[in-house]
């Protein structure tokens, strides 16, 4: 540990960081300590180049980078001195003279470091006559970015981001000087599984994503904590919503989970929350064999009629539950509870597997097939031979992963059970063979704690309302529960008081709930 | 081919119009290599370290750093090999002194090399020769491979047991590869962009290695002062800049050149003895001291004593002992935009201030030479060269700056008069 003093406020930090390093750790850079800096970013390689980052150190006839220069035990810094705010006016002034006047027009106005430090710090408009530089804009680098090179301040973070993270190096300086530019690498466009992350980390506009891309002002969005769902490493994000929608992901920081990036299969799972094949409507399947529209009570009510009917007549041995890894743990708690009223031993969880990394993207596409693991649910594969086989009559599926190759690869084997029902938040061929149908909610409509890959349990907010009526599936199973008179069931579902009760079914998560994981998720007993 | 033998020679280039003198046989004729025999054989590394502390040898690259103190920068244990790079870039405009040290006298320098890589316990050393200088890397290739041949060099050095390699490389013409980190990065087969420091190049050289940067003149001297001791050099030059160095004349002057001349040999001898003054009848206006980076001297400030603890009193620096002349018909502010423009076209363009910084000074100095410049444009000028000094990751914005706060310190009027008249008011100047 050395001792480290900023603006007359000693520190105790970890040895062997530099100035910025340290700040960044103690959680106070930009955010009670303001040293402005534009191309160091922690989970990239130091540059050294923005030279915005300048300080005092005691000792140092001159102005010291932050961003490179190593603590020393005893070592006295000032971030407010004149030196310091000449030097930054400098640097500002530098970068705004040949920065267009474009923040009308500006994708990035409202979140632009450019923009913020030029009013925090001081300069408006360089002093100058001069043309500013032409340059071309609205360069399409690849799939999924578009590039203003006039915008560009050539901190060269999306250069070393390329080559360090992704490590597929698409963007490079080429000439020197101010006419030095970014461009991809001849004979490649920036493509790579972790492309969009670039528009993140451009302190201004010159990088944005296709998608994103003048789809709305940024300071209409809120900015509200979740995760993705996209896979079982469970990314920490950002939700932009604004009017009840979610407009876009971006990484939220979590060094135990994704550092500072997400994958773009996964920043762009965002759509399926405000999808068109969202199942908004509870069903019924009537006499005649087509799906009815119901209210929901009525949905759940028809549910219970046909699982009593069928347990009166060939006994709870015929029924099983397929649980979903896209479920959380209060959802599949209520379910496990469920199933142990209701006497039904047939369970399994449904978990759809596809490509992997090893970066951040796991195999596992659904959030929480750790926290189904843990609360004791099996792989289906078993259970899904047993119902290709015929030996089950009544089923009730969470999602409908069980259509996935790996289990049933259709829905054509269902056809012939006597009761199917379904809870889900997309529509599926499930449908087809559905006797009844309930919407569910999606992660970012609830509260709702997730297990990822390495046994992190972290949680998500309801942070946009359905505009139609679903319900948490531990709600649904509660409602149904209670329509069947299953003891302990009284159609209520308190998700904090389910969450509480984790610890008691499953002692990794003792000491775990809603409440204690934060935004930053804590690791399961015996995973930390 | 080309240069010409200097017209005052010292001990560095005393025997350069001996045409055998860049050979082997001819260097060896006059005592070549009994000093590299000398401290291999019977002086211990930090004894030589010890012997160029004493000395106090400046590095003849422009910064003017103790040659002594940087070798004992070099760590000493370790299982890292150590490299030594020789710097022979000389892109400095208006420095033309390594050349001939490179064409006669590569023996020379690689003396002073396989001493320095003896005291450094270094393992090898790269040559980066200038890109445009082909000739000169010939002659050097051709003293190399002498002394593979004649076991000076490689497994064996001198019969001594030691290893030393070297190895020439080629940059392609960028300024910013004479900075010594630009240097190791392009030797890399990088981009020539200085390196930012922390981690020093004594520590993280080339390919990671520990690795000191000296220049090709700096390695010249260093024979001389194993083969004559300390004493004898501090017999040449000033207290604190001990020694001879090369310095070459050009510009408005009846014999530019080169001269070797103790440190310490006033301006004006230099220009109007030794250089023959300025011809056709013309007066001195300024004079840059040390190429092209180092702020100008007016004609009423030659009589400094060439040497850094004086310079530095005229608010200029020795650099390489490049000295360039303008007579009275110069016009300052198109020489400005001469040396903006170099600059402008040079920075590698990482660090803001410098990237940004260039291309404005060159800019303003263009706008103020067509005679579209106001009085504010000239304090902008000066205010621009203070934001871009001292804060950057290499010297070359400070090189960038100096020259122009040196023409505003001196030329301020020229300045004012463009200004004034709203065109070049200089009608016999050079022409852009
Ligand atoms: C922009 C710039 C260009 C330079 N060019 C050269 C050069 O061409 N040759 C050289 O020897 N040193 C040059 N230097 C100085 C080197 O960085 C370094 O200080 C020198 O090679 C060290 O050698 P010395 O200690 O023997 O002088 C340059 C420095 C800067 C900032
Ligand atoms: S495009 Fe953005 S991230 Fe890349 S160098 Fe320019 S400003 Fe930096
Ligand atoms: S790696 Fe997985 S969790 Fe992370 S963003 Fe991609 S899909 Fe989402
Ligand atoms: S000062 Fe100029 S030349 Fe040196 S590293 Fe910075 S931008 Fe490059
Ligand atoms: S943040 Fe330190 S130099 Fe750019």
């Amino acid at each position: 540990m050395a001792k480290l003093t900023i603006d007359g406020v000693e520190y105790e930090v970890k040895d062997g960081r530099t100035i910025l390093q340290a700040l960044d750790d103690l959680g106070l850079l930009m955010n009670g300590v303001d040293v402005p800096h534009y191309c160091w970013h922690p989970k990239l390689t130091i540059d050294g180049s923005c030279r915005l980052c300048q300080v005092e150190v005691e000792g140092f006839p001159k102005l010291q980078i932050g961003c490179n220069t190593p603590v020393k035990d005893g070592m006295v810094v000032h971030t407010k001195s004149e030196r310091v705010k000449h030097a930054r006016e400098g640097v500002m002034e530098f970068l705004l003279l040949n920065h267009p006047l474009d923040c009308p027009i500006c994708d990035q106005a409202g979140e632009c470091k450019l923009q913020d430090y030029a009013f925090e710090y001081g300069v408006k408009h360089a002093r100058t006559e001069e043309p500013r530089r032409a340059l071309k804009k609205n360069v399409d680098l690849g799939p999924t970015i578009k590039f203003d090179q006039e915008r560009c301040i050539l901190c060269r973070r999306c250069v070393r981001f390329c080559r360090e993270v992704p490590k597929t190096g698409e963007l490079a300086v080429f000439n020197r000087g101010d006419h030095s530019v970014i461009e991809t690498v001849p004979g490649m466009q920036l493509d790579n599984p972790y492309s969009m992350n670039v528009a993140d980390i451009c302190p201004v506009g010159a990088l944005t994503t296709k998608d994103f891309r003048f789809k709305i002002r940024v300071w209409f969005l809120e900015e509200a904590p979740g995760i993705c769902t996209g896979c079982s490493n469970g990314c920490n994000v950002y939700l932009g919503v604004a009017n009840n929608k979610v407009y876009r992901y971006v990484p939220r920081r979590n060094d135990s989970v994704n550092d500072t990036w997400i994958c773009d299969v996964g920043r762009m799972t965002y759509e399926e929350i405000g999808a068109p094949d969202r199942l908004k409507l509870p069903a019924v399947r009537s006499d005649s064999g087509v799906l009815e529209a119901v209210p929901f009570a009525k949905a759940i009510d028809a549910a219970a009629a046909r699982l009593r009917s069928l347990v009166e007549r060939k006994g709870a041995g015929v029924l099983a539950a397929v649980a979903s890894a896209h479920a959380s743990n209060e959802d599949l708690l209520v379910l496990a509870r469920f199933l142990d009223a209701y006497g039904i031993r047939h369970s399994g969880v449904t978990v759809r597997r596809g490509d992997s990394d090893d970066l951040l993207v796991k195999a596992e596409k659904a959030a929480n097939a750790e926290g189904a693991r843990t609360l004791g649910f099996e792989e289906a594969g078993p259970l899904a031979k047993q119902i290709a086989g015929g030996g089950i009559d009544g089923l009730i599926v969470l999602g409908h992963d069980l259509l996935d190759p790996a289990y049933l690869g259709g829905e054509r084997t269902l056809a012939k059970l006597d009761t199917v029902i379904v809870l889900d938040t997309h529509v599926s061929a499930l449908e087809r063979v559905a006797h009844v149908i309930l919407p569910v909610r999606h992660a970012a409509e609830k509260d709702a704690t997730y297990v990822n890959h390495a046994g992190r349990v972290q949680r998500s907010w309801p942070v946009v309302e359905p505009s139609f009526e679903a319900y948490a599936d531990g709600e649904v199973i509660s409602r149904l529960g209670a329509a069947l008179g299953l003891p302990g069931f009284d159609g209520k579902f308190d998700v904090r008081e389910v969450s509480r009760s984790l610890g008691a079914a499953a002692a990794a998560f003792r000491g775990i709930d809603l409440e204690s994981v934060g935004e930053q998720g804590i690791p399961l007993a015996g995973k930390g | 081919m080309g240069l010409k033998v200097p017209f005052v020679t010292g001990y560095l280039t005393e025997h350069f119009g001996d045409d055998a003198f860049p050979t082997l046989e001819g260097y060896r004729a006059k005592g070549g290599y009994e000093a590299a025999r000398k401290a291999l054989g019977s002086m211990t590394p930090d004894e030589v370290i010890e012997l160029m502390k004493t000395a106090g040898l400046q590095g003849r690259g422009g910064a003017g750093f103790v040659t002594g103190l940087k070798w004992s920068f070099m760590p000493k244990k370790g299982d890292k090999p150590r490299y030594i790079a020789c710097n022979a870039d000389e892109s400095e405009p208006g420095s033309f002194k390594d050349r001939i040290l490179l064409e006669r006298g590569a023996h020379q320098m690689l003396e002073g090399i396989l001493i320095g890589a003896w005291a450094m316990q270094a393992e090898k050393t790269f040559i980066y020769v200038r890109g445009e200088y082909a000739h000169p890397a010939a002659c050097v290739q051709r003293a190399i491979d002498e002394c593979y041949a004649a076991g000076i060099l490689g497994a064996n050095c001198l019969g001594t047991g030691f290893r030393h390699d070297v190895v020439l490389t080629r940059g392609a013409g960028a300024y910013i590869c004479g900075e010594e980190t630009g240097l190791l990065e392009s030797l890399e087969g990088k981009k020539g962009q200085p390196r930012k420091k922390p981690p020093f190049p004594a520590e993280y050289g080339a390919f990671g290695m520990p690795t000191t940067v000296n220049n090709v003149e700096t390695f010249s001297h260093v024979p001389h002062i194993v083969a004559k001791g300390a004493d004898w050099f501090r017999g040449f030059g000033t207290e604190k800049s001990p020694g001879t160095t090369i310095f070459g004349v050009s510009g408005h002057v009846a014999r530019p050149g080169l001269f070797e001349l103790p440190l310490g040999t006033r301006l004006d001898e230099i220009v109007f003895q030794h250089a023959g003054g300025v011809p056709n009848g013309r007066k001195v206006k300024g004079v840059i001291p040390g190429g092209m980076s180092m702020p100008i001297l007016p004609a009423g400030q030659l009589d400094v004593a060439m040497a850094n603890e004086f310079l530095r009193e005229r608010k200029t620096m020795l650099g390489t002992g490049g000295i360039m002349v303008m007579d009275d018909t110069t016009c300052m502010v198109r020489a400005s935009c001469v040396i903006t423009y170099f600059f402008r076209d040079e920075s590698c363009g990482q660090c803001t201030q410098c990237r940004e910084g260039t291309g404005w000074l060159h800019k303003l100095v263009t706008r103020i030479e067509r005679g579209a410049g106001s009085i504010e444009d000239i304090e902008i000028l000066a205010d621009v060269t203070s934001k871009m000094e001292g804060q950057t990751i290499c010297a070359f914005a400070d090189a960038a700056a100096w020259p122009v706060q040196g023409m505003l310190r001196h030329f301020r009027e020229d300045f004012e008069l463009h200004v004034e008249h709203k065109k070049c008011p200089f009608p016999e100047s050079f022409e852009l």
